[in-house]
């Protein structure tokens, strides 16, 4: 089975990006492992980090762990999803965070660097929730808070490092001011803390503005991390102003932004998981029968229930639904299209949630899966749209003829019919006038029987072109006159509620008419009954009778433009006539 | 006798309303459409009201949705609708509830003058007018074990008389027999097709336009 090829709609060409070179990532990784235990070392070598802040040698792991784990992390992710940026992203910002724990180190430039970079990481840690999945900043707002952040902490530590308070390392230190030094400080501290807050803020609100079902629990999960800000900035608070649980909440932040990573990447490769879901897809569809719906199998597969299946139709040039009625691809926000082509040519369109994005090897595995069942239901689509359209216009040939044949019978109504008569009047007006010439009289008397006749043959005619009382006056008091007129007993039962659309009411009165004029031809029959029955949002019409039945094939000619009448309309038309079964002509025409 | 008249077409309408005018009767209003009659009916009620069964604006059924507007709400006023086709579905409808003071008559018949006025007169005094192809094609209509045909040429045509609405004098008239002999036939008519005698000679057309038609 040859998999179909698969291109992205919103997918920029740029960024069809291959795997980096395992080389690239060895190096960049050795660098990244190097870098942590050169930070480890200056730590332990450093007696100030550890009067500072206790415990020396659990904050240099933990701060290390935090660069090799993010840098290894992104890495893999790198590896594994080369089309997202967000392996680049963690890497980045592991050596971000082994950037600022320079200050760690005794020489002047790497420390004052460092120490110029303190308020870095926490940004670094709000930039990577906010870019996750894919990598990319998705709002104006977003990237605005993160390009903000970042020179705000750059810019808020520079200014703090002239008034001093660093040691002797510090080559900032140009104006030594101790209020102005705390002043900074809390300044700083409490800017930090206010973009942290404002960026959880942000993230909470994404949250619930894409409360999507299909969102696998491990992202929720990356969510949830936002938490890891909202302690950041309780830090920061506290120590400014001195507030409770600052050792606590420090370890927890820690933890909770160590083991970050982890949970990005396993949320990131979280499709693998989700190939258990196309097993099951590949069972469901060699089942027998297939399902009847692929969308619901691909929907499940896909775990996306909003999920629509459009199929490509190359000589409407259109996409449609399994119908064959044509479907919009949407433009919409909140909206991803993804095309299935195979040999060059449109497929299927899936109109999906843009959350699949982040999980094209799920995409791609569901296609392929149902590659030869979606070219099926594709022809299906195609056959139903190639019957919708002969069906449309066989109606409209069937309505034209129809409606012309309405103004022509209206024609003969309104003009010859109506002056025949007027002028029928005038001849006997005339007569009664004329007194007692018995040969005038006699030739007047003449004139009117051809006018008789000729009225009596245009209304036959008229009738002929259209049955003008079924329009006026609707189908139960049409069929009575059929009836009456008919050649044996007929039974009438005729239960309609109100009048039905015109063009239902005509097809209906033909199929009794053309069926009694049958039973009258050839049944040689003794009875008849017709039933007309409004059923649900069917006209159900049934002429039985009881004669010699077996099919003939002049009959046929009759029908079979009863069939078109009804068939136009989107009905069914069928007959029973075993031989010396009597004939049983059934119609069921919808009444819309 | 005043009558009222509603017809689309200039010619006809003032043709009927000379043919009337000749007659003796008092033509008191022509109208063009069913809103116009139903107006002058309801603000000076003629005798009898005579509608043509397609009228402006659909030329569908609002002549005959007057009409029966006309028989619900003036019962004193007669109808008589015209038409270029006659259906006994129409008729049923029209004659649903009684057949007093009621006509329904091929548009053609007015060209026999005599006939048509008498019509009109029965239908204005309370008495009925059915077209003779209705009748015709409902003594013709097809029924188990007919009964119709039990009856002898003579009472088959006195049958056809009153059920068009023709009084037992119309009818001695029309066959050049006594009234006395019309009683008689009418009589032996009803015993054959198993009627109870009614008296009334409109209520009897009911009856047998019912009975034709089951």
């Amino acid at each position: 089975m040859a998999v179909p090829a698969i291109a992205r709609l919103d997918m920029d060409p740029h960024d069809a990006r291959g795997p980096p070179n395992l080389v690239v990532i060895a190096g960049v990784a050795l660098v990244g492992l190097a870098a942590a235990t050169y930070s480890f070392t200056s730590a332990l070598r450093n007696p100030a980090v550890g009067a500072e802040l206790g415990e020396a040698l659990v904050i240099a792991l933990l701060s290390n762990w935090l660069t090799a784990s993010y840098v290894l992390c992104g890495l893999f992710a790198w590896w594994r999803r080369p089309e997202s940026r967000f392996g680049p992203l963690l890497v980045a910002a592991g050596f971000a965070n082994f950037v600022s724990t320079l200050s760690w180190t005794t020489n002047d430039l790497t420390f004052t660097l460092g120490q110029a970079l303190d308020l870095v990481p926490p940004v670094i840690f709000l930039h990577v929730f906010l870019a996750f999945p894919s990598g990319r900043l998705s709002s104006p707002l977003e990237r605005g808070l993160v390009i903000g952040a970042y020179v705000a902490a750059v810019a808020l530590q520079l200014n703090r490092m002239v008034f001093g308070g660093f040691g002797e390392n510090n080559l900032l230190e140009f104006a030594p001011h101790e209020d102005a030094a705390l002043l900074t400080l809390r300044v700083a501290l409490l800017t930090m803390s206010a973009l942290c807050l404002f960026g959880a803020t942000l993230l909470l609100v994404r949250m619930r503005g894409r409360a999507r079902p299909l969102r696998r629990s491990s992202v929720v999960l990356v969510d949830l991390f936002a938490v890891g800000l909202v302690m950041i900035a309780w830090l920061y608070v506290s120590a400014s102003f001195g507030g409770p649980f600052v050792q606590e909440i420090r370890w927890a932040t820690f933890a909770t932004l160590g083991v970050a990573p982890l949970v990005f990447l396993f949320a990131l490769l979280n499709a693998r998981l989700a190939r258990s879901a196309v097993g099951d897809l590949v069972l469901e569809l060699r089942a027998e029968p297939p399902p009847a719906d692929l969308r619901d199998s691909l929907a499940r597969a896909l775990n996306d229930p909003s999920l629509e299946l459009a199929y490509w139709l190359p000589d409407f040039g259109v996409f449609a639904n399994l119908d064959g009625r044509p479907v919009e691809l949407p433009d919409l926000e909140g909206r991803t299209t993804t095309l299935i082509d195979r040999d060059g040519e449109h497929v299927a369109a899936l109109i999906h949630d843009p959350a699949l994005e982040d999980e094209p090897e799920l995409l791609d595995a569901v296609q392929a899966a149902a590659g030869i069942a979606l070219e099926y239901n594709r022809l299906q689509a195609e056959l139903r749209a190639r019957l919708d359209e002969l069906r449309g216009s066989r109606a409209r040939i069937v309505e034209a003829a129809q409606h012309e044949r309405q103004r022509l019978e209206r024609n003969l109504h309104d003009g010859a019919q109506q002056r025949l008569i007027a002028l029928s009047l005038e001849l006997s007006m005339l007569q009664a006038r004329i007194g007692s010439d018995p040969e005038a009289k006699a030739g007047i008397e003449r004139a009117r029987r051809g006018i008789a006749a000729s009225l009596a043959e245009l209304r036959e005619i008229a009738h002929g072109l259209h049955p003008a009382v079924v329009s006026a006056h609707g189908l139960a008091v049409a069929l009575e006159q059929l009836a009456a007129r008919a050649p044996v007993p007929v039974e009438l039962t005729v239960d309609v509620d109100g009048r039905l659309p015109e063009p239902l009411e005509v097809a209906a009165y033909y199929v009794v008419s053309e069926s009694l004029a049958n039973v009258a031809k050839h049944a040689q029959a003794s009875g008849a009954s017709v039933d007309v029955v409004q059923d649900g949002g069917e006209l159900v019409l049934e002429i039985v009778d009881d004669g010699v039945g077996g099919a003939d094939s002049e009959r046929g000619s009759g029908l079979r433009g009863l069939a078109d009448r009804v068939e136009a309309l989107n009905g069914r038309l069928r007959v029973w006539t075993p031989l010396k079964g009597g004939t049983r002509v059934r119609a069921e025409i919808p009444c819309v | 006798m005043r009558v009222a008249l509603a017809e689309d077409s200039v010619l006809l309408r003032e043709g009927l309303a000379r043919l009337l005018d000749d007659a003796g009767f008092d033509v008191v209003a022509q109208c063009e459409n069913a809103d116009d009659l139903l107006l002058k009916v309801r603000s000076f009620p003629p005798d009898v009201a005579i509608v043509d069964i397609r009228l402006p604006p659909t030329h569908n059924d609002e002549g005959l949705r007057a009409a029966l507007e006309i028989r619900s709400g003036h019962p004193s006023v007669g109808v008589l609708v015209l038409s270029q086709y006659v259906e006994v579905g129409l008729a049923l409808k029209l004659l649903a509830d009684s057949a007093e003071g009621v006509g329904y008559l091929l548009k053609d018949r007015i060209s026999d003058v005599d006939e048509f006025v008498a019509a009109v007169r029965r239908v204005g005094e309370g008495g009925s007018a059915l077209d003779p192809i209705i009748v015709s094609t409902l003594l013709a209509r097809q029924r188990p074990g007919d009964p119709i045909a039990q009856l002898t040429p003579r009472e088959r045509e006195v049958l056809e008389l009153m059920a068009s609405g023709s009084s037992n004098q119309g009818i001695a008239d029309s066959l050049v027999i006594t009234v006395r002999a019309v009683e008689k036939y009418v009589s032996s008519i009803f015993g054959k097709l198993g009627l109870p005698s009614t008296g009334s000679e409109s209520r009897r057309v009911l009856a047998v336009l019912l009975y034709l038609r089951s």
